[in-house]
């Protein structure tokens, strides 16, 4: 009996370790085998450095962002084609975000990026489809495979309409639920200059969210106290108008005075009231609504 | 068997021995710390510690804490704790007001927690459960909206002593969301060491570290903030 007590523990641990047999890295909880936050940045700087930042040109004065999170594509990904398949048929929608854990888990990549070529894109309009990496996209040693993909996770984006102005999208990778003083002082940098750009709108957009206020603290962790008082302070000294996030899988919005932030419910297959949200960007205040997904 | 039945008489004869045994001091005293501290966010920085320990009876004790740091991120707290002894070790109510307040960044959080938990020589655990309300700072008095309120997160902390309690010296180890001058989120794991000499009577000299990582439950842990304490009390 003890014997087969004893090796049914070792055979648990072994699964639990081996990325072939389980999609929860245990043993990352106590030493993360991924890249850590600036490996992470070196690659995204790297990449920003030869390809530029993102702009992309608006067909009107307003326009829509749709913007969805953890779809955590694995076997199936109704939802996420369900979501290409509206962004695209939007014309007014020249920018979609998807803010992180694209996948479950490590062997998905592929199998989740395949609807962006197959349902057709509208050559009317762009078509930019921009992300930032999650926690489940990181371990198991996976950010080599996002990179491949999706190539950064800390840059930002602009919006030009046709009149000349410009929206601002932040893009931050908390995605082990930290932003790390580099990419801090990246940020603080990028929302000085933006100080004197004329943004209309500054978005921040990032995987891991800021408070949860309803009673069940969800079952996902944030970043340190202290890294998130220091952040929002940041963001609103900067005047940036909205913070957009997931990882928590259950909306809220929170009233943080000149800052709103909002939790975006989770698209993945399974979930039980799937959504994503729709931004009207124009020259008033952000204006935003959910789509449910029956 | 028969083992077994030797042990279960051992143990019941040494009951009567160890509900007798004192639990931390029953004396009051003062405590003084200072100490490295550093984290991702706000770099390396020197924290201050003050404390008061008051045993008021044999039911019932108090503490208060106070912390500056050079960071300018100070909390100061208090905690209420009823005890009754049990046949073996004892049993508590945990009850704190925490304020952190998080000058250099707008903030100030007030954190009340309640927990029961359960002491004896060599192992101390607890379990209970505390609300954050969150307020900016400059506050507006006459908008309540912007206080964040986190109602519900889940408080714990399990600690392993080296030494029985009486012992001059001693040392633990212990796995916490909190510290006497922060809760954390329930996902956030604090690692903590603790050891303290009684040089005499009266003095005693402390010295405690903490380690706390990032994204645990991320599954992608990292190192986010450390700090060595070390300091003496005076017990009265």
């Amino acid at each position: 009996m003890k014997k087969t007590i004893i090796l049914s523990a070792i055979v648990a641990l072994l699964c639990g370790c081996n990325p072939e047999t389980t999609n929860l890295d245990i043993v990352g909880m106590f030493s993360g085998s991924s890249a850590g936050i600036d490996e992470r940045i070196d690659d995204s700087f790297r990449y920003n450095d030869e390809h530029g930042m993102p702009v992309i040109n608006a067909t009107a004065e307003e326009y829509k962002v749709y913007v969805c999170t953890d779809t955590h594509v694995d076997f199936t990904r109704k939802n996420w084609e369900r979501f290409i398949h509206d962004y695209r048929a939007d014309l007014a929608c020249p920018l979609a975000l998807h803010l992180g854990d694209l996948i479950n888990a490590q062997r998905h990549w592929d199998y989740m990026k395949r609807p962006l070529d197959s349902i057709p894109a509208n050559p009317l309009k762009s078509d930019t489809l921009l992300a930032v990496a999650g926690n489940h996209d990181l371990y198991f040693k996976q950010w080599p495979e996002y990179l491949r993909l999706w190539k950064t996770s800390t840059y930002y984006a602009i919006v030009r309409t046709p009149a000349g102005k410009q929206d601002l999208y932040i893009f931050l990778d908390t995605g082990e639920g930290i932003l790390g003083q580099r990419q801090t002082e990246w940020l603080k940098q990028t929302l000085g200059w933006a100080d004197n750009q004329g943004f209309r709108h500054i978005v921040v957009c990032t995987h891991t969210h800021l408070f949860k206020r309803d009673t069940s603290q969800g079952h996902t962790s944030n970043m340190p106290l202290e890294e998130t008082y220091a952040l929002i302070h940041l963001l609103k000294q900067h005047k940036v108008e909205m913070f957009w996030c997931g990882h928590d899988h259950s909306r809220e919005i929170t009233n943080l005075g000149t800052m709103t932030s909002i939790i975006i419910d989770a698209l993945e297959d399974p979930e039980k009231h799937p959504a994503y949200l729709i931004a009207t960007m124009d020259d008033d205040p952000i204006a935003y609504r959910f789509v449910d997904i029956k | 068997m028969k083992k077994l039945s030797t042990l279960i008489l051992l143990l019941a004869a040494m009951l009567p021995a160890m509900a007798q045994v004192q639990y931390g001091t029953n004396q009051y005293a003062v405590r003084m710390n200072i100490g490295y501290l550093h984290n991702i966010t706000y770099g390396s920085h020197a924290g201050f510690d003050f404390g008061a320990f008051m045993p008021i009876n044999e039911h019932f004790e108090m503490q208060a804490d106070l912390r500056f740091t050079t960071a300018n991120a100070h909390a100061f707290g208090v905690q209420l704790r009823p005890k009754f002894a049990v046949p073996v070790g004892e049993m508590f109510i945990d009850a704190r007001l925490l304020a952190g307040l998080y000058e250099k960044d707008g903030f100030n959080d007030l954190v009340q927690a309640i927990g029961v938990g359960y002491r004896m020589d060599y192992v101390s655990v607890q379990l209970g459960m505390s609300t954050r309300l969150v307020i900016p700072y400059p506050y507006d008095w006459h908008d309540g909206s912007n206080i964040i309120v986190e109602p519900f997160n889940l408080c714990y902390r399990v600690e392993a002593f080296v030494r029985p309690q009486t012992s001059p010296w001693n040392i633990s180890f212990c796995i916490s969301n909190m510290t006497d001058y922060q809760i954390e989120r329930l996902w956030q794991l604090i690692f903590m060491a603790n050891g303290r000499y009684n040089i005499d009577e009266h003095w005693q000299v402390n010295l405690s570290a903490l380690c706390k990582p990032t994204g645990m439950f991320h599954l992608n842990a990292k190192y986010y903030a450390a700090e060595v304490r070390a300091g003496f009390a005076y017990n009265f």
